[in-house]
C-alpha cells in the first residue's frame, strides 16, 4: 500500500540520483484515452547490467513493485532483456509502468536474480533461460518450465540468429493443392 | 439454509426446457437416406435455433465483381485462399477456414459476404462442397 | 491408500499433466503426510504451442485472430492488449466510439466467464443443480455475444485502431433487456452461493493466500482481490473508456467486512465483479458518444502505415482472469512483429498455488485449484506410487473424494 502518490519523474529523479550515468536512454510516454483524456504513463530506461540487481533493491525501498513478465528481444550482437514493472496500482488512473531493460552481450549472456527479493519472478526469469539462453546466477530451480523435452539444450526459440529453432518445426498446415 | 436450489428445481417442472430438441424424434437408422427424405419433404426435421442476422457462416463468392487484387489473400490468417492467376479469381477451402470475415472487409468490391450456413461438416476437406470458387 | 504401520513415511503423487478440475494441464508432484499435503512441486509447459514464434511471421492482422485462439474462454482479451500495444508502438489515436464499444465486449466477456466458473466450482463441491443454473445465466449472455458479434466464443471483433461492428439503436432494447434478466438472476445466485451453509463448510477456511504472499509473488485478478490487495489494470492505469466511467477496486470487504484470501472470499469477489460487469456496461450504453469505430478503415493503408512503424509498445487489459500483457516491438523493416511476448494471467497465478495447497487434504485439490480459475478443461489420472505399489485413480475417483467430503461434512 502506498502512503502518497508517486509521479513518472519522481520516479526517474529517485533512480538519476542514486545511479547516475549507469541509467540511460530515459523516455517518459504519456498516453491519452477516453472522452476525459486521462494519460497513462510508460517510462523507458536502459540500465547498466553491473547495477542492475542494486537498482532492483532500490526500487523496493522506494515502493514495491508489481512484476509484470520480462520480454527479451535478440538484437544482432546482444540480448536485450526488458523487466515490465507496475508501480502505484492501488491508486486510481495513477499508475506508472516501468519498463527497465538490460542488454547482455551474447558471447557473455549472464545477468544475477531478482527472485531473491521478488520471489514471483521466478517463472519467468526461467523462460528467459530457455528462450534465450540467457544464465542467471543464484536462482534457485534452473529447469525448463515451457520447452519441450526433446528440443535439445543448445537451441533458443527465440533467438534469430544459427541457433534458432528453424530446424525443429515442421509445415503441417500446408495444403494439397 | 440447506435447501436453498429446491424452489428453483421445482418451478423447472413447470417450464419448458431450455434447449432445443434433437433433429428427429428417434435415431434414424440410416442419417444420409433421412436428410434426402427431409430435403425431398417426406420427413420432417426438427429446426436449429435461428441464428442472428451478421452470424458468420459460410461465405459467398460472387465471382463477377472480384477484380483479383489479392488483397484478401494478405489478410487471411488461416492462408485458405488460393489465387488462380489465369483467370484472376480465388478459391477458398473452407477446411482451413476460420470464419472471421476479415476478407470480407478488406475486398474493395464487396464480392465476399457471410451466409448463415454452418451445417459444414464432411469428411473429406477438399469435397465440392467445401470449396468455394 | 494405504500407509506403512510401523514408519510414518511421507509418499509423493504425482498430479498431472492431463488431471482434476485444474483447467490446464500442470503436472504437480505432491509429497503428503497421512492425507496432508507437506510441499508442493510444479511443472508446466505441456500446451506450450510456438504460438510467439508463429505471430512473428505474419503481419499484424493476421496475429490478431492467431492471438485470439490463445485461450477459447478469454479469447477476447488477448486480442485486446496485442491491439493496446500496437497502438502504443505506432502511436495511433482510437476514436472514442470505439472504446466505449470496447468496454462493452469486454465487460460481456468478463460475465460469460465468471458464469462458467461459478459452475465448475459448484461441480468441483458436488452441487451439480447450481452448475445447471449458472450455466442456463450463461447461455443467455453467449446469445447476446452470438447476436452483437456474430460467434459465441471466438468474437473477431477487434481491430488495430477501433472495433470491427458497431451497435447500432435497434440492438439497444435486447442489450438492456439481458442486462434486466441477469440483473433478476444475480440474486438468485447470490442466495445460493454466499448463503448455503453446504457451499460455506467446504469453502471457508480452505486454500489460504495471505496478503503478503499475494504481493510477493505477483498474483494477479480476482485471486489477489480477494486476499485484500487492490490490484486492478482497470482502475489503475486508463484505457478503454475505463477512465470516465465510476469504477472502483472490489474487494470481499465490501460484503462481508473482513478478508480472509480462502476460497468462499473468492466466490464473492467473483459474483461481485458480475455485479459491477452489468453496472458498467449500462452505464456505457447512456454515456456512449457518436463518432467513427475505427481510426483507420481502409485496411491496407493501416498495413503500410505499420510497416514503416519502428517502436516499441506494451499493453496490458483486465481479463476475467488477471492481468494480461502484451510486448510488441515493430522495426521499420518488415511487416511482422519483431518480436512479440505474451503473458497470460494464469502463469502469475500458479505459484501462489503453493503456499494455498500446503497443509490442505488431497479431497481439497480441485475446489482450491479451481478457485483461482485456471484457463483451459481437460481430464485426468492421477497415479498414487506408495512404496513400490502403484495404482491409479481416475477423475471420478478424485472427484468423488471430493464429494464423499461433503456428505462427511454434512452429517
Amino acid at each position: 500500500m502506498t502512503k502518497k502518490k508517486l509521479t513518472p519523474e519522481e520516479v526517474v529523479k529517485y533512480l538519476k540520483d542514486e545511479f547516475k550515468t549507469k541509467i540511460k536512454d530515459v523516455k517518459i510516454v504519456k498516453r491519452k484515452s477516453g472522452s476525459k483524456k486521462n494519460e497513462s504513463k510508460y517510462i523507458w530506461m536502459k540500465v547498466d547490467k553491473s547495477v542492475f540487481k542494486q537498482a532492483i533493491k532500490h526500487l523496493c525501498k522506494l515502493q514495491f513493485p508489481h512484476l509484470a513478465v520480462a520480454s527479451g528481444n535478440d538484437l544482432d550482437k546482444t540480448i536485450e532483456l526488458i523487466y515490465h514493472f507496475t508501480l502505484n496500482y492501488d491508486q486510481r488512473l495513477d499508475e506508472i509502468v516501468l519498463n527497465i531493460s538490460v542488454e547482455l552481450p551474447k558471447s557473455d549472456p549472464t545477468i544475477d536474480t531478482i527472485s531473491d527479493i521478488i520471489p514471483g519472478a521466478l517463472i519467468t526469469e526461467r523462460e528467459k533461460m530457455e528462450m534465450l539462453g540467457v544464465k542467471i546466477d543464484g536462482i534457485p530451480d534452473d529447469r525448463r518450465v515451457f520447452v519441450p523435452e526433446d528440443i535439445p539444450v543448445g537451441v533458443y526459440p527465440w533467438r534469430k540468429d544459427k541457433t534458432g529453432p528453424d530446424k525443429f518445426y515442421k509445415n503441417l498446415h500446408e495444403v494439397k493443392k | 439454509m440447506r435447501f436453498s436450489m429446491l424452489p428453483s428445481v421445482f418451478a423447472q417442472m413447470f417450464k419448458k426446457p431450455w434447449t432445443n430438441k434433437f433433429p428427429a424424434k428417434y435415431t434414424p437408422s440410416n442419417t444420409t437416406q433421412f436428410l434426402k427424405d427431409v430435403s425431398e419433404g417426406k420427413a420432417e426435421i426438427i429446426p436449429p435455433v435461428q441464428t442472428p442476422n451478421g452470424f458468420r457462416g459460410k461465405i459467398k463468392y460472387d465471382k463477377e465483381k472480384c477484380i483479383g487484387c489479392k488483397l484478401c489473400l494478405k489478410v487471411c490468417p488461416c492462408e485458405a485462399i488460393e489465387f488462380k492467376p489465369k483467370e484472376k479469381k480465388i478459391k477458398i477451402y473452407l477446411a482451413r477456414c476460420c470464419f472471421c470475415s476479415q476478407c470480407n472487409d478488406i475486398c474493395p468490391t464487396n464480392c465476399l459476404s457471410m451466409s448463415d450456413e454452418f451445417l459444414l461438416a464432411g469428411a473429406d476437406p477438399y469435397s465440392k462442397d467445401l470449396i468455394v470458387e | 491408500m494405504n500407509q506403512k504401520a510401523t514408519t510414518k513415511t511421507t509418499y509423493h503423487i504425482p498430479i498431472g499433466p492431463i488431471h482434476p478440475a485444474l483447467k490446464e494441464p500442470v503436472y504437480f508432484e505432491f509429497e503428503l503426510a497421512g492425507e496432508r499435503i507437506v510441499d508442493v512441486n510444479v511443472k508446466l509447459g505441456h500446451v506450450h504451442r510456438g504460438i510467439e514464434w508463429a505471430g512473428m511471421r505474419r503481419n499484424p492482422i493476421q496475429v490478431l485472430y492467431l492471438a485470439e485462439r490463445i485461450c477459447g474462454i478469454c479469447s477476447y482479451c488477448h486480442p485486446a492488449a496485442f491491439a493496446l500495444a500496437v497502438e502504443a508502438a505506432a502511436d495511433i489515436q482510437v476514436p472514442e466510439r470505439a472504446e466505449y464499444l470496447r468496454v462493452i465486449q469486454g465487460e460481456l466477456e468478463r460475465i460469460c466467464s465468471h458464469m462458467l466458473w461459478a459452475g465448475v466450482a459448484a461441480h468441483e463441491i458436488g452441487f451439480d443443480t447450481v452448475l445447471y443454473l449458472t450455466w442456463q445465466i450463461r447461455e443467455r449472455a453467449l446469445d447476446l455475444t452470438e447476436y452483437l458479434t456474430g460467434n459465441r466464443v471466438t468474437k473477431a471483433i477487434m481491430m488495430i485502431g477501433g472495433i470491427r461492428r458497431d451497435i447500432t439503436s435497434d440492438m439497444l432494447p435486447r442489450i438492456k433487456k439481458d442486462m434486466l434478466y441477469f440483473k433478476d438472476n444475480f440474486e438468485k445466485l447470490r442466495h445460493v452461493f454466499l448463503d448455503d451453509k453446504t457451499v460455506k463448510m467446504r469453502s471457508q477456511g480452505a486454500g489460504i493466500l495471505t496478503k503478503d504472499d499475494a504481493i510477493k509473488l505477483c498474483a494477479v485478478g480476482p485471486t489477489t482481490r480477494a486476499s485484500g490487495v487492490k490490484k486492478d489494470v482497470r482502475v489503475g492505469e486508463s484505457y478503454f473508456a475505463y477512465g470516465d466511467l465510476d469504477m472502483k477496486c472490489i474487494t470481499p470487504k465490501d460484503l462481508t467486512g473482513t478478508v480472509n484470501g480462502d476460497v468462499y472470499d473468492r466466490i464473492i469477489q467473483r459474483l461481485l465483479e458480475v455485479k459491477q460487469a452489468i453496472e458498467l456496461i449500462e452505464e456505457c450504453i447512456d454515456k456512449m458518444p457518436s463518432g467513427d469505430i475505427v481510426a483507420e478503415p481502409k485496411i491496407p493503408k493501416l498495413l503500410s502505415q505499420l510497416k514503416k512503424t519502428n517502436g516499441e509498445g506494451v499493453g496490458r487489459h483486465e481479463a476475467p482472469r488477471g492481468e494480461v500483457i502484451h510486448y510488441v516491438k515493430l522495426d521499420g523493416k518488415s511487416e511482422c512483429p519483431y518480436t512479440w511476448k505474451v503473458r497470460a494471467p494464469t502463469y502469475n497465478n500458479i505459484l501462489p498455488w503453493i503456499p494455498m495447497l500446503m497443509g490442505e487434504q488431497i479431497a481439497d485439490i480441485p475446489i482450491v485449484a479451481a478457485s483461482t480459475d485456471p484457463c483451459m478443461s481437460c481430464t485426468n489420472r492421477v497415479a498414487v506410487v506408495s512404496s513400490g505399489r502403484k495404482y491409479e485413480l481416475t477423475k471420478e475417483q478424485l472427484h468423488n473424494l471430493s464429494i464423499e467430503k461433503t456428505r462427511r461434512l454434512m452429517k
